[in-house]
């Protein structure tokens, strides 16, 4: 069980860190408008129309997490729905078969629009219109495609997903997630696991040995003391 | 009432609960058509090719023939772009005796003998004497249709039924992963079988230790013999591939430079000069040489560094034990320090969207040795015996598709007058033995 | 044995004991677990999953083995006639649990219920296995 203050406490005893991706990926939090509002998804089904629609925002500004909402919302009202994410396995044949075999109403979500080739891109466009049914595309920019949402972020927004993961006891306070969010430029994914280190490293530092390597005979080595979190991201 | 699959299912208990059902019923669906398309395509290309070749080795009846003529069978076709075109295959009148009474026809020609050359296929009847006894093969249910050649034509089977063959295959295995995941729940999809390995092997992440899952295999530890102790560890160094790197493209974007400037030099000398062309050469023509000086200097930096070898007196290791090393250098020139240690590592992958993370952060490091002022004369190089101790609490290797613990012995060196380097050795250590 | 009471915010409510108060065993242990399920109402259940199984946890993607699976579809062995259950496995070598900083490991114990409308609900207990320590981040000395 989950108390609100305390964070939950692992079977090993250290306790969970509510910034953990299995509680922020797209679909476990909902989406949030610009002052930390939920969207209403059902608003934005009503807005739907056959071809293709745009979610546009930068890196990190909640256009996965909209996209997983409106597709759980179109499956509720008994619209057919499909997912793809450009690059992932499969996901050619899964696109053409999700908009080839699409009934009228269908929504079909397709993460990462941009890595679609141009051709590949028009054919499903235009494949979702005669079937009558509706893509839905996460963008960065602009797309030819009309805009269904444009998303922002805040430190408002970045406060009430905060608001919404299980509890941190306390560990990330208010100016930890202005300046994670300042940090980070808006960007909310890369704030989240900021705050994800922060709650980390304050539930475990501490000084480490001053020990000191053996060294070979003759020579003496005064090994520095450096800070070992090394963090390597990726391409 | 007939209900359809939920597309996502609502929240139940503390889980939330996703139906897969629809993503199979799309992925099946698409795979069922392929697995269509290639029965229909090898049904055809059976029909037409392999059925009429069986018959002929297994159902003609065999008699002798005598051969009464020449000819050419000639096929003509018109291709839209340009004019008809015709194809020939050399055939023969042949008299043979079926059923009882005298027959006359022309023999089927093989299809090997096909060709657009009418040439040569004359030059094939110049193999055939007219008034020769010849044996050869008659249709039972069709006397008239009468062979002179039989056997299989093993490569025309392999090309004719190689795409629906593909087909087959790519349509089949996503058919059957499919339908294996059909409604199926999260943790029974993961089970994993020989089968679900077949099906997908890129699925099941990467190779494991036999009898110790999650605990990556150690085969390319152990594969390499050391000179003085066992085995001699493999090296990942982040500067080889970039060496790679540079030379890959030094190399191929010079090709295509070398390429578009042969054809620009022809056409100056054959009196045209493409100015536009000339032009996009020069920058280049300076990328080029540039990406070719880049990949001088690294190979320069990595063989003036010299190599660094280490070699282990076992593998894989296990917390509470402690093992012998030897580390060796070679090149020349002054290294003004060196260390080795042993490193912990945490690599965690994740995909959203369109972006791909990968973090990688070292949560346990102890220094093994150190040296300084190290004079490396060429032909020679330097060697130094070590113990490297796992902890006895240490946790083990591990390594699943998206997550990894990474154990390495890391060589770091600060050269004099070259840039410092790192150089990684992989390790695995297995869980500490379990009692009973 | 321990008690592992899930406080349900709908029904049902699954108890899951396990044969060490502790939850923590060692590999090659044998883990056996007692559930008791309650307040279905009169929900039918269709088949019933139990797992044990390792996933990963921090700032990857989940990835999860599966150690032992059983599916009951059985009637005579679900509840309501059976509201009381048990199953035994023996437990790997590997992977010990782990708690890392960006990549934690995970042993748990899955219920998972499946109802007659297509609808399904999972409990999910973890316990531990091994005694490896969890990792720190050294700092600097100030």
């Amino acid at each position: 069980m989950t108390h609100r203050n305390a964070p939950a406490v692992t079977a090993s005893g250290v306790p969970a860190n509510p910034f953990s991706t299995r509680h922020t990926r797209p679909g476990m939090l909902p989406p949030l408008d610009a002052a930390g509002v939920p969207i209403d998804p059902g608003r934005l089904l009503a807005r739907l129309r056959p071809g293709g629609m745009a979610i546009e925002g930068p890196h990190g500004h909640g256009k996965s997490t909209l996209l997983h909402a409106l597709l759980t919302e179109a499956a509720g009202a008994g619209r057919p729905t499909a997912c793809v994410r450009v690059g992932s396995r499969g996901w050619v044949q899964r696109a053409l078969s999700a908009i080839g075999l699409a009934r009228p109403g269908a929504v079909v979500g397709i993460d990462g629009w941009e890595r679609l080739p141009v051709a590949i891109a028009r054919v499903l466009i235009m494949t979702a219109t005669c079937r009558r049914a509706t893509i839905v595309a996460t963008t960065h920019g602009p797309t030819r495609m009309p805009v269904l949402m444009r998303c922002e972020t805040s430190p408002e927004v970045l406060a009430a997903l905060v608001a919404l993961l299980p509890a941190h006891g306390g560990r990330i306070g208010a100016a930890d997630i202005e300046e994670a969010f300042q940090l980070h430029g808006g960007n909310v994914r890369e704030a989240l696991y900021d705050l994800y280190d922060r709650f980390e490293r304050r539930n475990r530092s501490l000084p480490v040995e001053a020990a000191l390597p053996g060294l070979a005979p003759g020579r003496q080595s005064q090994e520095r003391p450096e800070r070992f979190l090394v963090r390597l991201p990726g391409p | 009432m007939v209900r359809l699959p939920r597309f996502f299912g609502k929240k139940r208990g503390h889980r939330r609960t996703g139906s897969q059902a629809w993503a199979s019923l799309g992925d099946g669906a698409f795979h069922a058509l392929l697995v269509m398309a290639g029965l229909v395509f090898g049904g055809l290309l059976l029909s037409g090719l392999a059925v009429p070749e069986w018959r002929i080795n297994h159902h003609f009846t065999p008699t002798t023939c005598r051969i009464l003529g020449k000819g050419l069978l000639r096929r003509t076709s018109t291709e839209p772009a340009g004019g008809p075109t015709s194809t020939w295959q050399p055939c023969l009148l042949v008299r043979y005796e079926a059923d009882g009474r005298s027959v006359e026809s022309w023999s089927q020609p093989s299809r090997t003998t096909l060709t657009a050359d009418r040439a040569e296929a004359i030059d094939g009847l110049s193999a055939w004497r007219l008034g020769d006894d010849v044996p050869c093969w008659y249709d039972p249910a069709n006397v008239g249709i009468v062979v002179l050649e039989r056997g299989y034509n093993w490569w025309m089977w392999l090309l004719a039924l190689l795409l629906p063959g593909a087909l087959l295959a790519f349509g089949g295995s996503g058919l059957m992963r499919a339908i294996r995941r059909w409604g199926r729940s999260e943790e029974r999809s993961a089970v994993l079988s020989r089968f679900t390995d077949m099906l997908d092997p890129l699925a099941s992440g990467p190779p494991r230790a036999d009898d110790h899952p999650g605990v990556p295999m150690c085969d390319n530890l152990v594969n390499s013999p050391g000179t003085f102790l066992a085995y001699r560890l493999p090296i990942e160094s982040p500067e080889s591939w970039t060496l790679i790197g540079f030379g890959l493209f030094a190399l191929l974007w010079n090709s295509v430079l070398t390429v578009l400037a042969i054809g620009a030099g022809l056409d100056v000398m054959g009196g045209r000069t493409d100015w536009l062309l000339i032009a996009l050469l020069v920058p280049f023509a300076i990328v080029g040489l540039a990406g070719i000086a880049v990949f001088v200097r690294s190979l320069v930096l990595a063989t003036a560094i010299g190599t660094t070898q280490v070699e282990i007196a076992a593998q894989p290791l296990r917390p509470g034990r402690s093992y012998e090393l030897l580390l060796a250098h070679g090149g020349s020139g002054t290294l003004e320090s060196l260390e080795m240690s042993l490193e912990l590592e945490e690599q965690a992958t994740f995909r959203q969207g369109t972006d791909t993370r990968i973090e990688k952060l070292i949560v346990w490091r102890k220094p093994i040795q150190s040296w300084r002022d190290l004079n490396l004369a060429p032909g020679t190089r330097f060697e130094a015996r070590a113990t490297v101790s796992i902890p006895d609490l240490a946790m083990h290797s591990f390594a699943s598709e998206h997550n990894a613990v990474r154990w390495s012995l890391v060589v770091k060196g600060v050269p004099v007058r070259w840039p410092p380097f790192v150089r990684s050795f992989p390790l695995v250590v297995y869980p500490a033995e379990a009692a009973g | 044995m321990s008690f592992v009471a899930e406080a349900a915010r709908s029904t049902p409510r699954v108890i899951v004991q396990f044969c060490r108060a502790d939850r923590r065993y060692d590999p090659l242990d044998t883990l056996e677990v007692h559930y008791q399920v309650d307040g279905l109402e009169d929900e039918a259940v269709r088949a019933v999953e139990r797992t044990v199984l390792w996933y990963t946890e921090g700032k990857g993607e989940e990835d999860l083995g599966v150690h032992f699976f059983e599916r009951i579809a059985d009637r005579q062995r679900l509840p309501p006639e059976a509201p009381t259950e048990r199953f035994t496995t023996r437990l790997p070598p590997s992977p010990l649990s782990y708690e890392g900083v960006i990549v934690k490991i995970r042993w748990c114990v899955r219920v998972r219920f499946f109802f007659g409308g297509g609808r399904d609900f999972v409990s999910e207990h973890e316990f531990v296995v091994g005694r490896i320590p969890p990792a720190r981040i050294p700092v600097a000395p100030a």
